[in-house]
């Protein structure tokens, strides 16, 4: 994919079914402007994410990976964002670490009530995203 | 005690546990077919024992053996084969009644590879490697060279937190303490961390594109005892069966994060790895990373509860928005 001005970088959301998929049901709803970058995947729970769908998506050539769930406290199954948490920082620092850009992971809790910030975090993500550059990770040339 | 009395009593001891019938099994380390090579010893016979050895060429990690043996076990483990223990028996895949462990303290496991390199030589043209203190000795065409022990351990070995097995149930010899010298072990690492992120991703490229998904990583692995690994899921298909670069890497990536409070910087990946993979390069950091953001340490704390079933109220909040 080649860097033009038209390029425009694909991001993968897996939100939580109770409160981020929640939240952005709402910002829809509420008429609010969000970047359509993002592809929604609606999870049981943030805990649910494994890290193995995030190296899928990126190595299906997604730019980003979105991972959204309750606040801490709010979890629709008690602790699940807790885990989730643990293994999300886990897993952004050791992608850093293998060379991948802190950039392509990104986090945030969005309760169901918070459609505003929604479009805020894709917004802010899509923008980072775009500033890092097309995904070329897993691309063969070397 | 020298190293024949310990080898003695360490025979003494797997003996009258077979006899009192306390163990159904023994597993322990005896000489390989090789020069300077052990392998592992795992016998029901009382007359067998009389092979097990104590010397500084046992670098496997027996603790994989636990998983597969049923009954009462009777295992020889250094302070890092203790720590794979114990980190199976948080995962209850193993029950701390079913074992006994024979606690070696252990002065660290001489890297054969390092020697041969220091020597020039193959293993087999050496005559004999001593270990002396400080001081290795290597016999080589009838002259004697002496090396510093820290140029010929392992990598884990010189970064060891636990040189004596600390859950044990009898301790042959005496306890030694820890001397980690972080800055040998890490050398890797910190030269990697040097290089951007761009530079780093086609380092690991590189070393992966020799990968030939052989799992030997994976199936010496005392903490990878899943039945069904996710590489051989068929639906869905997360990695092609084919040793491509792209999918070898991320293979590895998810072991490591699977094995995230659980790899207890044993360093077998890597020694097992055919094709000279720096794979503790990963797993240490895997390793570090759960020290620095949750101050966990994998096998130390038989009553910690296993990592990532466990949380703090507030932990790690600057990754989310």
């Amino acid at each position: 994919m080649a860097q033009d001005s038209e390029w425009e970088p694909k991001l993968v959301g897996f939100l939580c079914r109770w409160c981020s998929y929640a939240g952005a049901d709402l910002a829809g709803t509420s008429r609010k402007k969000y970047p359509a970058n993002i592809g929604i995947i609606k999870v049981p729970c943030s805990g649910r994410v494994d890290p193995l769908f995030i190296l899928k998506a990126l190595r299906l050539g997604f730019d980003g990976v979105l991972v959204s769930g309750c606040h801490p406290g709010e979890c629709h199954y008690q602790t699940g964002n807790y885990r989730a948490r643990r293994k999300i920082a886990l897993t952004k620092k050791f992608l850093e670490y293998m060379g991948i850009d802190p950039r392509r992971l990104q986090a945030s809790w969005i309760s169901a009530s918070e459609g505003g910030k929604f479009t805020e975090v894709t917004t802010q993500v899509t923008k980072e995203l775009k500033e890092a550059g097309p995904n070329e990770l897993f691309a063969d040339d070397k | 005690m020298t190293n024949r009395e310990a080898e003695q009593r360490l025979r003494d001891e797997a003996k009258s546990l077979l006899e009192s019938a306390k163990v159904d099994y023994i597993v322990g380390f005896a000489d390989g077919s090789l020069k300077f090579h052990t392998t592992p010893l795992i016998t029901r016979n009382k007359d067998d024992v009389d092979h097990l050895v104590i010397n500084p060429f046992m670098a496997s990690n027996l603790a994989k053996f636990l998983t597969e043996l049923e009954g009462r076990v009777g295992i020889v483990a250094k302070g890092c084969d203790s720590r794979s223990i114990v980190s199976l028996v948080q995962d209850n895949k193993v029950s701390r009644e079913k074992v006994v462990i024979v606690g070696i303290p252990c002065r660290g496991m001489i890297n054969l590879s390092k020697i041969e390199q220091l020597a020039g030589k193959e293993s087999d043209e050496i005559d004999d490697i001593t270990r002396q203190g400080d001081k290795v000795v290597v016999k080589l065409d009838g002259s004697e060279k002496e090396i510093p022990v820290k140029e010929v351990l392992f990598d884990h070995c010189l970064a060891c937190e636990l040189p004596t097995p600390k859950e044990y149930d009898l301790l042959i010899d005496e306890p030694i303490p820890a001397t980690p010298d972080e800055e040998a072990s890490q050398a890797k690492i910190n030269k990697l961390e040097e290089l951007s992120h761009h530079e780093r991703w086609r380092f690991w490229q590189n070393e992966f594109s020799r990968c030939i998904r052989c799992y030997a990583c994976r199936n010496v692995c005392p903490a990878c005892y899943c039945q069904r690994c996710f590489v051989e899921e068929a639906e869905p298909q997360w990695i092609l069966s084919i040793p491509k670069w792209q999918d070898n890497l991320i293979f590895q990536i998810i072991r490591n994060i699977h094995l995230a409070g659980r790899c207890t910087d044993c360093g077998e990946c890597e020694r097992a790895c055919p094709v000279n993979i720096p794979l503790r390069s990963l797993s240490k950091e895997m390793y570090d990373l759960v020290g620095e953001l949750f101050g966990f340490k994998s096998g130390m704390e038989i009553d910690a509860a296993p990592l990532l079933t466990h949380y703090e109220l507030e932990e790690a909040e600057d990754f989310f928005r």
